[in-house]
């Protein structure tokens, strides 16, 4: 979208630089200020962030979890970059792997003035808990629940969801019926 | 706007097709529920020879209301139906699988799992 209306800018400045050089000048100044804080938020997520995927295989590595798999799936949702998926032997194991993670993010938000932490669901049964540490999404399942949700085989299988842009662009785009009438285009009177 | 009485569709594949909602979680007295809320439902109509059956109590997470939902950018969500999704008592969806697409409200609502399963966030 920014790269679409930065063209189309462009293209205005280009037209109306004859027209009043100062009122141009100003425009152009007020949207480089705006791309400029757009792209140091974007390097700000990348530094705070939680947890790293390569923190997070460690840590499981670490507390024995079985079959861990990463799944990439930063082209078919735009909500999170890797889905991590580990299966624990038991209810215990499972809460085990969602602790030593919480642990790990204390520990390196040590000393900082105030911790955030990841929402972390489904710790009281052990069957399922997430841990949603902002892009990287890490699950801990027991055997049968991975067995009976599957997660892999949604986020592997499914090809790219998102609709072709162009065609939304036709819709709201009025176009006048070709007029098919046999009847002259002028009024008699 | 979900209020006891309000019929929904169910969007996973739980086996129940209709709910009935009886009652709004929260607050007591609580006259309406959003998406993202819990609510206690009755199954109105179910798929044969599946675990969920006719006039069975369960618990339901709304995610789609045809009240349109605001967000703070201005941007307004409004859906053709009212939809739910069937969970058990821990918050676990009963089905497996999500249809259609729901609102990222619902992970900042701790409903990270359904939004996993879902094939659209919006």
């Amino acid at each position: 979208m920014w790269a679409t209306l930065r063209s189309r800018f462009l293209h205005l400045s280009a037209s109306s630089l004859t027209s009043s050089s100062l009122t141009n000048g100003s425009w152009k100044l007020g949207f480089s200020g705006l791309n400029q804080t757009f792209s140091s938020s974007a390097v700000e997520r990348k530094s705070n962030e939680l947890l790293s995927l390569q923190e997070v295989e460690r840590v499981l590595s670490d507390v024995r979890a079985d079959d861990v798999s990463v799944v990439p799936v930063g082209d078919q949702c735009d909500w999170a970059d890797f889905m991590v998926i580990a299966t624990g032997r038991s209810p215990w194991h499972v809460k085990n792997i969602a602790q030593a993670l919480i642990y790990k993010v204390k520990q390196k938000q040590k000393g900082a003035k105030r911790m955030v932490l990841p929402s972390v669901q489904g710790q009281e049964t052990g069957k399922w808990i997430v841990i949603d540490s902002g892009r990287v999404i890490v699950h801990a399942l027991d055997e049968k629940a991975r067995a009976y949700y599957n997660l892999e085989n949604i986020w592997t299988s499914k090809t790219s969801h998102k609709e072709p842009v162009e065609d939304l662009g036709k819709a709201f785009v009025k176009v006048r019926r070709i007029n098919n009438s046999k009847k002259p285009a002028q009024r008699s009177d | 706007m979900i209020q006891p009485q309000t019929h929904l569709n169910v969007t996973n594949n739980s086996g129940a097709r209709e709910l009935m909602c009886i009652r709004v979680i929260g607050a007591s007295n609580r006259r309406y529920a959003h998406i993202g809320d819990v609510i206690v439902a009755v199954i109105k109509e179910a798929v044969p020879n599946t675990p969920l059956e006719r006039s069975e109590v369960i618990r339901a997470v709304i995610v789609r209301t045809c009240k349109e939902l605001k967000r703070d950018n201005g941007m307004i969500i409004r859906y053709d139906d009212n939809a739910a999704v069937v969970i058990d008592q821990e918050g676990n969806p009963k089905g497996t699988r999500i249809f259609g697409a729901i609102a990222r409200e619902l992970r900042q609502l701790n409903f990270t799992k359904i939004v996993s399963l879902a094939p659209e966030v919006l």
